[in-house]
């Protein structure tokens, strides 16, 4: 029988090595940086972006006719990067994606799917521009601008005002700066029966959970540092330890569950908490009477601590044949006017840094939305390093054990994950 | 793999002697027509099986990624370091591990869940559509579906917790590193149980009344006819439903990927599969998925051939 | 014929238990009328517990996605407060009847290059002699070992950089065009068909193709069915692939746009958890109706498998 399969496929080789393949060809890069015609562009699948989207390329379709520009929703599964590096390595990307996660940007650009807009006559200069300082986080190790940092969904904390009342608790001035204050608060929510939980982050094994976790509160505590400085794993001192034991004794005491919550806790009250961006406001405002807090500190939060940003950038597509068109277009939806429609629709801040002065109007009209605009400006990022991530992977691993399940010391922990983080770095160094 | 593989009845394939003759002695009888047959399904492995098979291989001895198509990059040959990757990841021979502990669990269940259920449906009973149709649907519903579903009865606040009160296992079901597992052994046994029921539906027809007549004359009650008849009789098909169930078994992913959130808790649940998913697809590091997943088909090669020798004992 | 194999049953004193081995028959038992048994009534209970532990997941399944809310708890197995939202939220968002048209050609076109090549195949392999017959067989084994997964990546930029079959019916059927499983029925089953069956036909000449439809096939029915069946859930339900291939949300099936629907669940819909249960609804109700409609084309008595030990 082994035999028999072993000359199977030994034959089966013979065969395979006769089919021949036609390789599809990519865009000449100096041709396609000079032309123009139609183009298609992705959307996340985000109701009231896909709502601005559209708007935007009628807008444009209107003044340009020779150059049409299609837009459809990213084909997204769990999630829209499998989609995206699955249609680079076919050469079937759109010309731009509005919805490039900062994370994937290295392995895109290791797979020679991006173009660098860097190279561009006015790219850099376009960039700095619109978003000033914002922008340095986004350069690639190589110093090109890969992406254009488009919006920032800063990450704080929202609760539900009718639950905090039920638990007794005062629903316009929560206790929550602190995480001595937070964890009070939390028993308080879930012993008074109010909620089932303080807060639900999703306890599951993804690369990308650490960001809505570990990672805000790691950017207070830390006043802004990244995961990864200078080359090196930076998050395995008194900070990160402190972050790590707050989050642990949240699961210790069975105030944040260790359980994903098949659903949306927040939203069926299940939950009083959850760390999310400013989109969340537009999709809870039915459901959910919400207020705004920052994320908590060791020494008590402030309206001005940097956070997370969850921030995602528009990227241009190395099977894009037009991508003079794509450029325009990208500069087109990115201006001031379409940012402005696009704060207005979504309530996702545009990555500029005078936000709140630029759009005063519209914060006038929307105070919730103004905390986030304030955290805003002091936003940090997933580090922009090749092996992102395998970095956060490792990470999460590392947190789900400790953290989540409590199977290792916290300490032990961070200090495992660092020198693991460190090794792949050197790895990806040495490539 | 399977049992009577070759055994052939004696008279097959000796030539007719009507026409025997005709063919020059040498070439045996439907020749022709046997290679014609299987020329379409040979061609369909080839390019949809064979192609891809030889590519991850070759991948598996290379460093490795895809890239946009047109653009060139080095892919040195890396001989074995993929595959000392592999052996040296804690987390790939935790896997395997899951792999082990979903086998012992979910194989055996399957064999005798569905070889009992099949015999009493197999006799004449009323509203057998129905139960027929009953152990199907699992069957026919996608995994994403009853995932959901059972994530709300089994979660720390669901459905069988609330029963139970009290005696919930803490940490619930599918977040306790010990339940994690079994309780994916016990969904795929549940899902795929109508299925083998049907194998073995197909299989108690080939079943002569007689034996089961002559066991009754020597004074056999039901259950000793159902030793001593039924599972002799279908061996054969124990044989494939087991083979069936490692080959499901070893190539778990969709249900640690939805059902226990990602492998959790803590790896606990991982698959060798998933692994490969996240590494290959996730992390963009194809050769190291390529390399795991020859080493997964060289595990299923002889955890089939194991089992194979364990249902046919006794021929 | 032999459609089914009920033992018959020693004849027994009322009073012992029917599952004693030691029961001695007196005579050749004449077949019970009518006569409810204690064995019959386990059957019964065994087979009802069984159903219902089958079925209601499938229950609460139905029952959750017409609910308004849908928690966890007790109560939400009870259909209570019921409403279509959940499903016009699917449909608002995704447009169903075209998903449900691109599974349905997908799965059909399937379903009879199975049929047609794998019917070709497997008798073949049962019931013909040919150079190469072994190492075929040896394939379609190993073929069934590998991971669908190990080969997707691979098989991926092959059919859609170089065979170019992207956002194509064919590229979404290809790599499940014939189900190797379903020819490993066929074989199996054409196996338990003596030789003698078919002598006569070709001593009158018969070609093996019209052998194969006017002799083997009819008999086969069974096997037919249990490999439709068993070939219709793999592209009905499949994901990963589809997922992959298709670009244009028009081409999507359903699996894949429901998909995407969830991943979009949150600040759509007011009920997530109820929209979830009824995308799983969607997709899971045809393939079942499918089948019950199968069903009673094959569970009359009348299974013919032709042959008799």
């Amino acid at each position: 029988m082994l035999r028999r399969t072993a000359y199977a496929l030994l034959v089966l080789a013979t065969l395979a090595g006769t089919a021949t393949a036609c390789a599809r060809t990519s865009p000449d890069a100096a041709t396609a940086d000079r032309a123009r015609g139609p183009i298609t562009i992705w959307l996340s699948n985000n109701a009231q972006e896909v709502q601005w989207g559209d708007a935007m390329v009628a807008a444009w379709n209107k003044a340009h006719p020779d150059q049409h520009v299609t837009a459809q929703q990213i084909p997204a599964g769990k999630t829209s990067e499998e989609a995206i590096s699955a249609s680079i390595i076919a050469g079937t990307s759109a010309c731009l994606v509005f919805n490039t996660s900062p994370a994937a940007v290295p392995t895109f650009q290791k797979q020679n799917g991006l173009v660098p807009l860097s190279d561009f006559p006015d790219g850099d200069a376009y960039i700095a521009r619109r978003s000033g300082a914002l922008a340095d986080q986004y350069r690639s190790t190589d110093g090109k601008f890969y992406q254009l940092p488009w919006k920032s969904n800063p990450v704080m904390i929202l609760y539900n005002k009718k639950l905090f009342g039920k638990a007794g608790l005062d629903p316009n001035h929560p206790q929550l700066s602190t995480y001595s204050q937070f964890l009070r608060t939390s028993r308080k929510l879930v012993r008074s029966g109010a909620a089932q939980a303080a807060i639900w982050p999703s306890p599951s094994s993804d690369f990308f959970q650490p960001w809505y976790d570990f990672y805000p509160a790691f950017a207070a505590a830390s006043g802004g540092r990244q995961l990864v400085e200078n080359g090196r794993a930076d998050f395995d001192d008194p900070a990160g330890r402190q972050v790590a034991a707050f989050w642990r004794e949240l699961y210790a005491e069975k105030l944040a569950p260790q359980e994903a919550y098949p659903g949306d806790s927040l939203a069926d009250g299940k939950a009083a908490m959850a760390t999310v961006g400013p989109w969340a406001i537009a999709a809870y405002k039915d459901s959910v009477d919400l207020g705004v807090v920052p994320v908590p500190t060791a020494k008590g939060s402030s309206a001005t601590e940097p956070t997370f940003s969850d921030e995602k950038s528009a990227a241009m597509f190395s099977a894009c044949r037009n991508r003079a068109t794509a450029w325009d277009l990208l500069k087109f939806a990115t201006s001031s006017a379409e940012d402005g429609r696009f704060l207005q629709t979504t309530g996702q801040m545009p990555m500029r840094e005078d936000l709140t002065t630029r759009y005063a109007s519209y914060f006038k009209a929307n105070p919730t939305y103004k905390a986030f605009a304030e955290q805003a400006r002091h936003v940090i990022e997933v580090p922009n390093v090749p092996g992102s991530v395998d970095i956060w992977q490792a990470f999460r691993d590392d947190w789900t054990k400790s953290v989540i399940f409590g199977r290792e010391s916290t300490d032990a922990a961070l200090s495992d994950a660092s020198s693991q983080i460190d090794k792949l770095l050197n790895e990806y160094e040495g490539q | 793999m399977t049992v009577n593989l070759e055994s052939a009845p004696a008279v097959r394939g000796s030539g007719t002697p009507a026409r025997a003759a005709a063919s020059a002695g040498r070439r045996r009888f439907g020749s022709r027509a046997g290679a014609l047959f299987v020329t379409p399904y040979a061609l369909f492995v080839v390019f949809v099986f064979a192609v891809p098979l030889v590519y991850t291989v070759w991948i598996s001895f290379h460093r490795f990624y895809f890239t946009a198509p047109g653009t060139h990059v080095d892919s040195p040959w890396v001989g074995l370091s993929n595959y000392r990757d592999v052996f040296t990841d804690p987390v790939v021979g935790q896997a395997f591990l899951n792999i082990l502990v979903f086998l012992v669990i979910n194989v055996p269940l399957t064999v005798g869940l569905s070889l009992v259920l099949a015999t009493a449906l197999n006799a004449k009973i009323r509203f057998r559509s129905f139960f027929r149709a009953a152990y199907y649907v699992p069957y026919v519903t996608a995994s994403v579906a009853l995932v959901a579903v059972w994530q709300f009865l089994f979660g720390s606040d669901g459905f069988v917790n609330h029963l139970l009160g009290p005696l919930a296992p803490n940490p619930s079901w599918l977040v306790n590193s010990h339940l994690a597992m079994p309780m994916i052994a016990v969904f795929v046994t549940w899902k795929q149980l109508g299925f083998f029921v049907m194998l073995y539906l197909a299989a108690l027809q080939n079943i002569g009344n007689e034996l089961y007549e002559a066991a009754s004359v020597d004074g056999a009650g039901r259950i000793r006819q159902f030793f001593t008849v039924t599972v002799p009789g279908v061996r054969p098909a124990t044989t494939l439903v087991a083979i069936y169930a490692i080959i499901t078994g070893a190539n778990l992913f969709s249900e640690p990927y939805l059902l226990t959130g990602g492998g959790g808790p803590d790896n606990s649940s991982v698959s060798p599969v998933l692994l490969m998913y996240q590494k290959g697809i996730e992390q963009a590091h194809p050769d190291f998925a390529a390399a795991l997943g020859v080493v997964l088909v060289a595990f299923v090669l002889v955890v089939s051939l194991a089992a194979r020798k364990f249902t046919e004992r006794g021929n | 014929m032999t459609a089914s194999a009920k033992p018959p049953q020693p004849q027994l004193q009322p009073q012992s238990p029917p599952q004693s081995p030691q029961s001695q028959p007196q005579a050749p038992a004449p077949r019970p009328r009518r006569r409810v048994r204690p064995g019959r009534i386990a059957q019964y209970v065994l087979l009802s517990l069984g159903a219902l532990v089958f079925l209601f997941p499938f229950y609460y399944m139905l029952v959750g996605s017409f609910r308004g809310t849908t928690a966890g708890d007790l109560s939400s197995a009870v259909p209570t407060g019921l409403t279509g939202g959940n499903y016009s939220a699917i449909n608002g968002a995704i447009s169903l009847g075209r998903s449900l048209l691109n599974s349905g050609i997908m799965t059909i076109g399937v379903l009879v290059c199975t049929l047609v090549f794998g019917l070709l195949a497997g008798y073949a392999l049962a019931q013909l002699r040919f150079r190469g017959r072994g190492t075929v067989f040896a394939v379609l084994l190993l073929v069934q070992m590998v991971p669908f997964q190990l080969l997707t990546l691979p098989l991926y930029v092959l059919v859609v950089r170089d065979y170019g079959l992207g956002d194509n019916y064919l590229g979404m059927m290809l790599p499940f065009a014939i189900n190797s499983t379903a020819v490993f029925l066929f074989r199996q089953f054409f196996l338990t068909m003596p030789q003698s069956l078919f002598e006569a036909a070709r001593i009158d000449g018969a070609s093996e193709l019209r052998i194969l439809f006017r002799i083997a096939l009819p008999m086969a029915r069974p096997a037919v069915l249990t490999a439709l069946l068993l070939t219709f859930i793999g592209p009905w339900n499949e994901f990963l692939w589809p997922f992959l291939v298709t670009k244009k949300s028009t081409m999507e099936p359903l699996a894949v746009s429901l998909a995407s629907f969830l991943s979009n669940l949150q600040g759509t819909v007011s009920n997530p958890a109820g929209a979830l249960l009824a995308g799983a609804c969607v997709l899971a109700v045809p393939a079942v109706a499918l089948f019950v409609l199968f069903q009673r084309h094959f569970t009359s008595t009348d299974i013919d498998s032709g042959v008799k030990g």
